[in-house]
């Protein structure tokens, strides 16, 4: 089931998982900025966890359906409509042919995914769909096609092995704001005094409106290193806290560079990412230290249902 | 979990990647160690390691957390086990492996004017002839300590202390791929026209990143690269990004 951007969007891509293996080599891994969300819609329409979803940011691209098919809508709630009738989240929806799908209003969250019940027919590059910087045009055809597997299910069929409660939990974990942020200190930890640690943890940050699939910067206090900011460059991944010597920090995200040489000061743990990927520009909220075994336990638990 | 072996600092980055640490300097035995140890790794295939990054004086490894550790014993044992013996084998095996192989890249520098934005510059500022600048660059093998920023950007050292010369203060919009720069004392290739801060010395024809799944990076850390200087009509028939 093709589709097409009839409007593209503030900055919409195509993404699954993303690639590894070649960061060594400087490639970026790229993929969803919210991969709970994405990999939550594939789950709810049975796809392969790693097949792309659409990634949409508000305003968001306007997608005209080519075919028949099903589709299933997770992560920000941008109060989505087809044919101006308002439809569910987390659930799979019958499309038709020539079916308009808008995006009203950034209600929750900020980022929102649409996964289709079909196979992106494009070539990877690298074992990923996701590439830097391939922002969904105007006029754009994406060819998705159905294979035996997706012809298997039906809406109601989607419906009877919905999981509500894990719908549930999921959600809780995404958009709960009162939670703080946990990080695990990095190596740069040692070099920022005592009173600037005091700072990270107990006054709130928000992020600022320059965020972007590079990086997220912070808005809040300003903290300090107490040795001069000179670092070899090393790797970092997403999630990374870096100090940079105007005292800002900048959080990596999905499309972050493999190296880096500004002070590294903590990362945030992978099941607390998608979390702050949705947050909202200019909403507080703080970070607190967790620990590596706290943080490995509570990634399995999430994604042991996908 | 933050431990030492012998000269090694072995500590967590976030939950799901690992970073051997030697002394932070730029120093090419601490890279070509890096590298046994990176050649090491891959030859074990170790379910779940996504990722192994070399970066001057740190190897790092990003790992899938479910295949590559186990829920039912201590993390912080598992890693501290896992690299232990890693690192054991390692230091046994590498009193007897040759430490000086590396692959030399031959790299052709068109270091003529058109190409070359900053070399008039940095010859005023630092009162060598624009000739010399050329003969210091072309004169040692340069290692690769680092390959970042973007996909195959490629970081070398180190260059003679007589050019070291800071970035500009403000980048250039625009720098082309292929453009040989210096910054500090270090030297390096921009793989993709992108904006940039190094000071621009001159152009190489050679495409050292290519998209294509058998070539991407020309250069891999380790690996070493000697500059030759070419005429703008040698450029022009060697030229790869036509």
């Amino acid at each position: 089931m093709s589709i097409k951007i009839l409007h593209k969007g503030l900055a919409d891509s195509i993404q699954d998982k993303g690639r590894y293996g070649f960061q060594h080599l400087g490639i970026q891994p790229n993929g969803c900025m919210d991969i709970l969300s994405a990999s939550l819609a594939n789950h709810i329409l049975q796809n392969d966890t790693d097949t792309p979803v659409i990634e949409l940011y508000f305003p968001s691209s306007q997608i005209q359906f080519l075919e028949d098919g099903i589709i299933c809508i997770t992560g920000a709630n941008f109060v989505p409509v087809i044919n101006e009738k308002s439809i569910a989240l987390h659930t799979a929806v019958a499309v038709q042919k020539n079916d308009v799908l808008s995006m009203l209003q950034p209600l929750e969250g900020s980022i929102a995914y649409v996964a289709i019940n079909a196979a992106y027919a494009t070539p990877k590059w690298l074992n990923s769909h996701s590439f830097n910087d391939a922002r969904l045009k105007t006029a754009q055809v994406l060819p998705f096609s159905m294979h035996q597997s997706n012809a298997l299910h039906t809406v109601q069929t989607l419906h009877e092995n919905l999981n509500h409660a894990f719908i549930e939990q999921v959600h809780n974990n995404l958009f709960s704001n009162t939670t703080p942020i946990r990080i695990l200190p990095g190596p740069a930890w040692q070099d920022v005094n005592e009173n600037a640690l005091f700072e990270l943890i107990n006054t709130p940050f928000t992020i600022s409106s320059q965020r972007n699939r590079m990086g997220y910067p912070l808005t809040g206090p300003k903290l300090n290193l107490n040795i001069p900011n000179a670092y070899l460059s090393s790797a970092v991944t997403r999630g990374t806290l870096q100090l940079l010597p105007s005292g800002d920090i900048i959080v990596l995200m999905a499309d972050h560079q493999t190296i880096g040489g500004y002070a590294n000061l903590g990362q945030i743990i992978l099941v607390d990412l998608p979390r702050f990927a949705q947050m909202k520009t200019g909403i507080s909220f703080k970070f607190n230290v967790t620990n590596l075994e706290t943080a490995q336990t509570l990634f399995r638990t999430m994604y042991a249902p996908f | 979990m933050q431990h030492k072996f012998q000269n090694w600092s072995i500590y967590n980055l976030g939950d799901h990647a690992l970073v051997f640490a030697l002394a932070p300097i730029i120093d090419v035995s601490i890279l070509q160690k890096l590298k046994h140890l990176h050649a090491l790794i891959e030859s074990k295939k170790i379910n779940g390691i996504l990722d192994i990054i070399p970066s001057y004086h740190t190897l790092t490894i990003v790992y899938d957390i479910p295949i590559f550790l186990s829920p039912t014993q201590n993390v912080n044992d598992q890693l501290q086990l896992f690299s232990t013996q890693l690192l054991s084998e390692f230091e046994n095996k590498i009193l007897t492996q040759n430490k000086n192989e590396a692959t030399i890249h031959q790299v052709p520098v068109c270091y003529e004017n058109i190409f070359a934005l900053d070399i008039e510059n940095i010859s005023k500022t630092k009162q060598i002839s624009c000739q010399s600048i050329i003969q210091i660059h072309t004169s040692k093998q340069y290692d690769v300590y680092s390959i970042g920023f973007l996909p195959g950007f490629t970081y070398m050292g180190l260059v003679d202390e007589q050019l070291k010369i800071a970035r500009h203060n403000k980048p250039r919009n625009e720098v082309a791929a292929g453009s040989v720069g210096i910054a500090g004392l270090q030297t390096g290739i921009y793989p993709t026209n992108c904006p940039g801060g190094w000071q621009i010395i001159g152009k190489t024809p050679l495409k050292i990143f290519d998209p294509h799944p058998d070539k991407l990076a020309k250069f891999k850390v380790g690996d070493r690269v000697q500059f030759y200087s070419i005429s703008k009509s040698v450029f022009d028939s060697l030229n790869e990004y036509l």
